[in-house]
């Protein structure tokens, strides 16, 4: 057996719990398939066939994009940042509530690694649904990659940001509709308000300035540079926002795995 | 030397304290050995801080002062959380895995690989009259099937210290029998077992030391035939009665209370009773 070989052996030998923490998050997605990936997919797509192929054509294009177009990058994001933020949200509120949590967290595991394992299962709903999305928009609508790098990296950051919110919102929240309202409440309006369906210079001010700080026009607007090279304010700035919003919740979420307030009386 | 007096004690708390966010105070400076290999049953009324107990040592608490060892390691310690196997008083199975599931992602949690976990958990639903049932899921299980499982869980990993809060609340008499069987024979092979009953004669069958808590305090620790002799009783059940009936404070006053000097009581158990004065 190679050096590496021996390395990557052993390194899995020591988060074995982590690995089988994800996978059981994952487990629960594909097994709750129709709920967790279907239907987000299938909602979103019909914004697209309703708002971009069936009223796109009443719509004149936005930065010389055609708006069936232009609409795809931010659905993706609102329907991947909301899978992301809503599996781990439901996800360890349900493992509280029914108190199997505790198996996970008596055992060997690391704060770290609970927080990581948890957070991974919302991270790859989102990709599954954000990939389906693509798979069913893409012989409809011609979505180009224009940057894929600024994408990857936009789309990761993005969903470091809601995997580790779902998982605060999970922790912190007291009954279901503590997570569905921050869902419904906080998240979509957000997106909606975040540019996915037009483009920020075109809203008359104070309404441009306040878009500003809606945390998820900067998410929706590095996704969008990545797909399609427009974006309403500058890509690094919109990194730089993402990025550091993240950081700050994986920080929150990693104080309280750590600390075990609100997971432990 | 035996190995009793070389080997660290399988539990060890030190001034355990806990006081909730509330400001309820379940446990005070609550102290206790329980040696390897010991058969050991912790009793008191609901309330009494005995779940509050476990939940420290298997770190689900934030504990407010103290301190926890197993086999001699910090109880925060992953290689401490290892040495335990824990099954609680209610039924927290995962809902949306089946059985051999539950007992393969247990064993992955605690670091199993894979092949392992598999011979493990087959062994376990073999043993535990559960192999008929491997992929069905834990809410549609009968309530003994849930708990048979629920402890099947505890052993996956193989802890030298297993854990049962109230295993068998609720629990029909064939079963009650049958996991009895099991536990005895898990003692025989050298785990030490940490119980908590309501049932009187479930401790005085099962367990070689008996200790009594109340209001976060444990306010004797002996065998069954200690605590009858120390407070003149004829039963388990009279213990119990004359022990909680006792002022708060502690058994120091209590004609016939264990402070009088009980037979059969270990050194810890000396020094949990000092400590419960």
């Amino acid at each position: 057996m190679s050096a590496t070989a021996a390395r990557a052996q052993g390194l899995v030998a020591r988060h074995r719990g982590l690995l089988a923490l994800t996978a059981r998050e994952v487990h629960r997605v594909l097994k709750l398939w129709q709920q967790t990936i279907a239907a987000p997919v299938v909602s979103s797509f019909l914004f697209i066939l309703v708002f971009g192929l069936s009223l796109g054509d009443r719509i004149r294009g936005i930065a010389g994009v055609d708006y069936d177009v232009f609409i795809v990058p931010g659905l993706v994001t609102m329907t991947m940042v909301q899978a992301a933020y809503a599996n781990n949200a439901s996800s360890v509120f349900q493992a509280r509530f029914d108190r199997y949590l505790n198996d996970v967290l008596a055992s060997p595991m690391r704060a770290w690694e609970i927080n990581l394992g948890l957070s991974l299962g919302g991270a790859v709903r989102a990709l599954i649904t954000g990939a389906g999305l693509l798979a069913l928009t893409l012989p409809l609508t011609s979505v180009p990659v224009h940057d894929p790098l600024v994408l990857a990296l936009a789309v990761a950051l993005a969903l470091v940001l809601f995997s580790s919110l779902g998982v605060i919102v999970g922790i912190y929240a007291q009954s279901w509709d503590h997570t569905s309202f921050v869902q419904n409440i906080v998240i979509l309006p957000l997106s909606f308000l975040g540019g996915t369906f037009y483009a920020i210079d075109s809203l008359p001010s104070p309404w441009y300035e306040v878009s500003h700080v809606n945390p998820l026009f900067y998410v929706i607007n590095a996704v969008r540079y990545g797909f399609l090279g427009i974006s309403d304010a500058s890509v690094t700035l919109s990194l730089l926002v993402t990025a550091a919003l993240a950081a700050a919740m994986v920080a929150w979420s990693s104080w309280l795995f750590a600390t075990g307030k609100k997971l432990k009386a | 030397m035996d190995s009793a007096t070389t080997s660290p004690p399988a539990l060890e708390l030190r001034g355990l304290t806990k006081r909730y966010d509330d400001g309820f105070l379940a446990l005070q400076e609550f102290d206790l050995t329980v040696p390897a290999g010991e058969f050991f049953g912790l009793l008191g009324p609901n309330g009494a801080g005995k779940t509050t107990l476990i939940s420290a040592v298997c770190n689900l608490i934030r504990v407010t002062r103290g301190e926890i060892r197993l086999f001699g390691i910090d109880h925060r310690q992953p290689a401490a959380r290892r040495l335990i196997g824990l099954a609680e008083q209610d039924i927290n199975l995962d809902r949306f895995l089946d059985v051999e599931e539950t007992l393969l992602y247990h064993g992955g949690y605690y670091g199993m690989s894979r092949a392992h976990a598999r011979r493990r958990a087959r062994e376990m639903m073999e043993v535990f009259d559960l192999s008929a049932k491997a992929h069905v899921r834990a809410p549609k299980l009968s309530g003994g099937m849930r708990r048979r499982l629920l402890i099947a869980r505890a052993l996956m990993h193989e802890p030298p210290l297993l854990i049962l809060d109230e295993p068998t609340a609720g629990v029909d008499f064939e079963l009650r029998l049958d996991l009895w069987q099991y536990i005895r024979r898990l003692h025989g092979q050298g785990t030490t077992i940490f119980l908590t009953t309501h049932y009187l004669e479930e401790a005085e069958e099962l367990c070689n030391e008996i200790a009594l808590i109340r209001g976060g305090q444990l306010i004797a620790r002996d065998s069954a035939d200690g605590l009858r002799a120390a407070y003149g009783a004829d039963s388990l059940a009279d213990v119990y009665v004359r022990a909680m009936a006792q002022p708060a404070g502690g058994p120091a006053g209590a004609p016939g209370g264990p402070a009088a000097g009980a037979d059969g009581a270990s050194a810890a158990g000396g020094r949990d009773r000092e400590a419960a004065r």
